[in-house]
């Protein structure tokens, strides 16, 4: 990325570009990581995304350094790692959700099917329907729970008939898991549901516009056991259909769950800065049973500091 | 550094130190079985049957352990395998001390018959050879020594060696029949210290899976996986 592209902020502000949409032509997904070296695990197989020596400022501080690594498609990434260690900052910087911060900067490059999400002539809107994100906390609008889910269609210029409408409505509920709960009551208030039904509003609001990939931010840290197995079955049945980044607390969910999992760990510098480092990505299998890395092996085993 | 999971470490070296401790008396308990057969001693060959009882109730309670740990600590990495590693050092150990009473009823059902005496100093010689791997296992172990643990399989050869040969021995031991019917029950005392030595061998290669996290079989030259360097 070159300097003159780094000023987000500025074009949020810009129409989106309905006539040639750069994000509308996938490219080949083709998989030329191979710089990446040391003890992050290049990736085996295509990528759906990929981030290549990615570093995330918050104005002159930088949060996270030379992250690069790739996320498989029909998988699930899970992003692990100590308070602080960037690994938000990572999935936020995945789908621009760090443009609405007006110091926030991303330099190096972050790939979507090859095409880098930071251009100019990129439409963040865009990046955003393609690349869905759930978050941490579930945060349905004050409306009804059809509204819920329609309003992911209509702001991305859903202008179809009221029985398509209804249709997508549906669809997003039933892959979320939900319909069957909520189809009597569409035209009730999404806050009537519980934490967990709550949640899985906001992945049917997110599966609305047919995203490709689902970011999700520590989506089940509010939700009580039952709740959070329930979301994760969801996940497991979601990644047929979607590529999965998840980041979360809990290394039990993300063994769990996850495909391939990315250890991020924080360096101190001698000012008392924190920046977040990519320590190690492997599968899971393998990151959780014999971890190349010492910092990773203490971190799971509970040694550290 | 800042062990946050101390309580659960300090559970895991509790249980790997009973393990050792187990492995200490199948030592002695060796040595024991097998005075008791070459020399006919009674009382050595009942002692060793009251001590596997023993190593029976620690066995059982390393599994409850081991259980509670496994349900409530979730281990990953080296924890995750050092948990494998005592699951399987347990039933070893445990099958080690089952051995031993094997050898002890042959004492018991041979006692007053006429006895062999080259196969007696062959049975010995078999129990030194498979007491000093067991000793040697517990120091790798305790050492965190891969290189130590590879040199198991080239001690267990010459245990293999004697058993394979034992029954010629036993052949040439005719043609009175109680000292026949000796030697063959000394076949079966060899049989079972053949048995030891590869359940040293067998805990080698837990250490060599703990610390390398690739779980092969040793060779002889105690190399294991494709890329390893033979222990020299």
């Amino acid at each position: 990325m070159t300097p003159e592209t780094t000023s987000d902020t500025v074009e949020e502000n810009r129409p989106p570009t309905t006539m040639e949409d750069p994000m509308e032509q996938p490219q080949a997904i083709t998989q030329t990581g191979t710089e990446r070296s040391g003890s992050v695990d290049p990736l085996d197989q295509p990528s759906v995304m990929r981030t290549e020596a990615m570093d995330v400022f918050y104005g002159e501080f930088r949060a996270v350094k030379e992250v690069s690594m790739g996320f498989a498609g029909n998988e699930i990434t899970a992003l692990i790692g100590p308070s602080g260690c960037g690994k938000s900052t990572v999935l936020r910087s995945l789908n621009r959700m760090n443009d609405l911060i007006p110091t926030a900067r991303v330099e190096g490059r972050v790939l979507f099917h090859d095409r880098e999400i930071y251009d100019s002539d990129v439409d963040p809107v865009e990046v955003r329907r393609r690349i869905g994100m759930v978050f941490q906390k579930a945060n349905p609008f004050p409306k009804s729970i059809y509204e819920n889910v329609a309003w992911g269609a209509r702001i991305n210029g859903f202008k179809g008939k009221r029985a398509d409408l209804d249709d997508l409505v549906e669809r997003a509920l039933t892959q979320a898991a939900l319909w069957d709960e909520v189809k009597d009551k569409l035209s009730e208030s999404g806050y009537s549901l519980s934490g967990g039904q709550q949640q899985r509003l906001c992945i049917a609001r997110a599966l609305a516009p047919s995203p490709e990939v689902l970011l999700m931010d520590e989506p089940c840290s509010a939700l009580d056991p039952i709740a959070t197995l329930r979301i994760e079955e969801l996940m497991l049945k979601l990644k047929e259909r979607y590529t999965i980044i998840i980041v979360t607390h809990n290394m039990q969910q993300a063994g769990r769950v996850s495909d391939r999992t990315a250890f991020f760990t924080v360096d101190v510098n001698e000012r008392g800065q924190r920046t977040g480092k990519l320590v190690e990505f492997d599968e899971t299998d393998r990151l959780f049973t014999s971890p190349a890395e010492k910092e990773t092996e203490d971190y799971i085993t509970g040694r550290f500091g | 550094m800042t062990d946050t999971r101390s309580h659960f470490h300090q559970e895991l070296e509790d249980l790997e130190k009973t393990l050792l401790g187990v492995a200490d008396r199948a030592e002695q308990m060796v040595k024991l079985a097998v005075e008791a057969f070459t020399d006919g001693e009674v009382p050595k060959a009942n002692d060793v049957i009251a001590r596997d009882d023993e190593i029976d109730q620690i066995y059982l309670d390393v599994h409850n352990r081991w259980l509670h740990l496994m349900a409530r600590q979730q281990p990953m990495g080296s924890d995750l395998r050092m948990m494998s590693v005592l699951l399987h050092m347990n039933t070893t150990l445990e099958r080690m001390g089952d051995q031993c009473v094997n050898i002890s009823k042959m004492a018991l059902a041979t006692e007053g018959l006429p006895r062999v005496d080259v196969i007696s100093d062959e049975l010995r010689e078999m129990s030194d050879l498979v007491r000093a791997m067991i000793r040697t296992g517990i120091q790798a172990v305790i050492r965190r020594d891969a290189d130590e643990a590879r040199l198991l399989p080239a001690m267990d050869e010459p245990v293999d060696r004697l058993n394979r040969d034992m029954y010629r021995e036993v052949v040439r031991s005719g043609p009175d029949l109680q000292r026949l019917e000796w030697a063959t029950k000394a076949m079966m005392v060899s049989r079972a210290l053949e048995r030891v030595g590869d359940q040293v061998v067998d805990i080698g290669e837990q250490l060599a899976f703990l610390l390398t996290g690739e779980m092969a079989e040793f060779d002889e030259e105690g190399v294991i996986g494709a890329g390893d360097e033979p222990a020299t």
